[in-house]
């Protein structure tokens, strides 16, 4: 056998046994890591707006989707909104939920981020961090409370909390927040989350 | 805006070298001198700003459709290995001083981690086509400035008392330290 | 020179060709997943797994490959390893593989593997290439161990997650970071020389 007619029947077999290889994997494997994406969006769903039985998308676009949550009798109880911004290293992925008018804050969660551990990763932390984030009345802008309050009573409902030494991260989730809220307004307005009322 | 963000972003705080560590072979390697360093970058971001193009087009155009993301690694290097070859074979037909220039670096890019690393980043944060590009120039200037400070810094430490132990790699490495957190003060300029 | 015994083949990988403080491959896994303990034990399990595996078909198949496509081949081999190791953690371990992001893929351009297998696996017996595999793997765990136990505990005061230092220590978060990895990595390959050296003199 000549060498080139060697080289091409030893590469296409590695290719082809390497190929049927990988699709089998990737066949056994692939609903077990949708399922495990599903579950982490489901579980934040029900972490921010409690209470939710089911869940549907409603909208969807880059860095911003809204899951439409309804309680056990069918009623809409609120929307669960995953958003992102720029953090102090990088992305800072969040999910919140609000009322069905927007405005209320039930809770939020934070789903990736890559702040400075000790500090700005601190806003992952429920006690540092989220518990100030628990029912905000967001029917004007929220502003953030600088220097930190201690703990959640100090805070108007208009207000949530800063890290100390990480004014950024916080700010920047304050921000991505509001961003989003302003976002949802104008896409309610135009009809597009669906005809709840 | 985001565009000038992301672009920035890539060359100073998320440096592919001092944060993501990707690169570090050549730039331990190729940092002894400036003109060496300065040619490694170039070649570098070269490869790298035709790589993000090609594998965004593979992985938009071809795998995401047919479900065959699985097959994104060994694509992702495949495809890598033999443009690097290519890439070598036109620089040294159409512009034998560039050849010169950077010639010898490009072998050593196939298995350099940046290449690929650049490739998984962009699929990974599912960046469009057009911030792929602005991400894969920006990770490739990033690599150079990097390197080209690394080859200054090593240029006076031959000049210095390092001890024994110390030479070599260890130096090196405590010195990308000092960068690294020299470039940490860059974080958060971007809001 | 006269071939090793077995026992040496494998305990060439833990010292004297130490992947990471002797030969000074694969650095950037290296740094970069060392930020806590069992990241670094997940990252060296998964290469383990790849540079057994892709050890073994080398070594198996290497008559069968022409000179000319052997690079070719060998690379299809590992990132078919690789990608199947990448699948599973996504799979049954879906928070470490988030944590590790791209550097599990990236275990493709691991300079320890391709290095393998060009050095060793292509020019000996199946045998010996499994335990040259797995010699170099531990010395690699090895390596990734010392590194994310010392900035784990420096960094966070806690390893693998539980506390073991009190409250009064105030975390050296820096350790976490990039300049911590770069730095303790600086200082731990003087000492390997400082010890090799050692070792040397007394003979």
């Amino acid at each position: 056998m000549s060498l080139s007619s060697r080289m091409v029947i030893v590469l296409t077999s590695v290719g082809l046994i390497s190929g049927a290889l990988l699709s089998t994997v990737g066949i056994l494997t692939k609903e077990r890591i949708a399922l495990n994406k599903q579950l982490e969006i489901e579980n934040a769903i029900i972490t921010v707006v409690q209470g939710t039985h089911t869940s549907e998308k409603l909208y969807e676009e880059k860095d911003l989707v809204v899951y439409g949550s309804k309680d056990e009798n069918n009623q809409l109880i609120g929307f669960a909104v995953y958003a992102s911004g720029t953090g102090f290293q990088d992305k800072i992925i969040l999910m919140y939920g609000t009322n069905p008018s927007f405005t209320k804050i039930y809770r939020l969660t934070i789903l990736e981020q890559k702040e400075t551990p000790g500090l700005g990763a601190k806003i992952t932390d429920k006690d540092a961090f989220l518990q100030f984030w628990e029912n905000k009345d967001s029917s004007k802008p929220l502003t953030l409370r600088k220097p930190a309050a201690r703990s959640p009573e100090e805070l108007s409902p208009f207000e949530v909390n800063t890290i100390t030494g990480a004014t950024i991260s916080s700010e920047s989730v304050l921000n991505t927040v509001r961003l989003s809220l302003e976002k949802l307004m104008s896409l309610k307005k135009e009809g597009k989350l669906g005809n709840e009322e | 805006m985001e565009l000038v963000a992301l672009f920035i972003s890539a060359i100073l705080i998320n440096n592919f070298v001092l944060h993501y560590f990707l690169g570090i072979c050549p730039f331990l390697g190729v940092s002894k001198k400036i003109d060496s360093a300065f040619s490694m970058g170039l070649a570098v971001t070269f490869v790298m700003t035709i790589t993000a193009v090609i594998t965004w087009v593979i992985n938009h155009w071809i795998l995401l459709p047919n479900n065959l993301e699985y097959l994104q690694i060994v694509s992702f290097i495949l495809v890598i290995a033999s443009l690097v070859q290519l890439v070598e074979m036109f620089i040294r037909k159409v512009s034998p001083p560039l050849y010169q220039a950077m010639g010898i670096y490009l072998p050593l890019i196939t298995t350099n981690c940046a290449i690929m690393g650049l490739a998984l980043l962009a699929a990974l944060k599912n960046y469009s086509f057009v911030e792929t590009v602005v991400f894969g120039v920006g990770s490739g200037i990033g690599f150079t400035l990097a390197i080209i400070l690394m080859a200054g810094i090593r240029e006076q430490l031959d000049l210095s008392d390092v001890p024994e132990p110390l030479k070599g790699a260890g130096i090196a490495l405590i010195v990308a330290g000092i960068m690294a957190l020299a470039f940490l003060g860059f974080s958060g300029m971007i809001k | 020179m006269p071939p090793r015994s077995i026992g040496e083949e494998f305990t060439k990988g833990l010292w004297h060709e130490n992947p990471i403080f002797r030969q000074l491959l694969g650095m950037c896994p290296t740094l970069a997943v060392t930020n806590a303990v069992i990241n670094g034990i997940a990252m060296g399990l998964a290469t383990t797994f790849v540079l057994i595996f892709s050890s073994i078909v080398v070594s198996s198949i290497k008559k069968l490959i022409p000179n000319q496509v052997r690079i070719a081949s060998y690379i299809v081999v590992i990132a078919t390893f690789v990608t199947m190791a990448d699948r599973f953690l996504a799979a049954f371990f879906p928070l470490i593989s988030k944590d590790l992001g791209p550097y599990v893929p990236l275990i493709v351009v691991n300079c320890i593997i391709l290095g393998r297998q060009e050095a060793f696996s292509s020019k000996n017996s199946v045998g010996r290439s499994f335990i040259d595999a797995l010699g170099m793997s531990a010395g690699f765990i090895l390596a990734l161990l010392i590194l994310s136990s010392i900035r784990e505990i420096l960094g966070a005061g806690t390893f693998l997650g539980h506390q073991v230092l009190g409250s009064w220590f105030e975390p050296w978060v820096i350790m976490i970071l990039p300049p911590g990895a770069f730095i303790t990595l600086g200082i731990l390959i003087a000492l390997t020389f400082v010890i090799e050296h050692k070792i040397k003199q007394r003979r």
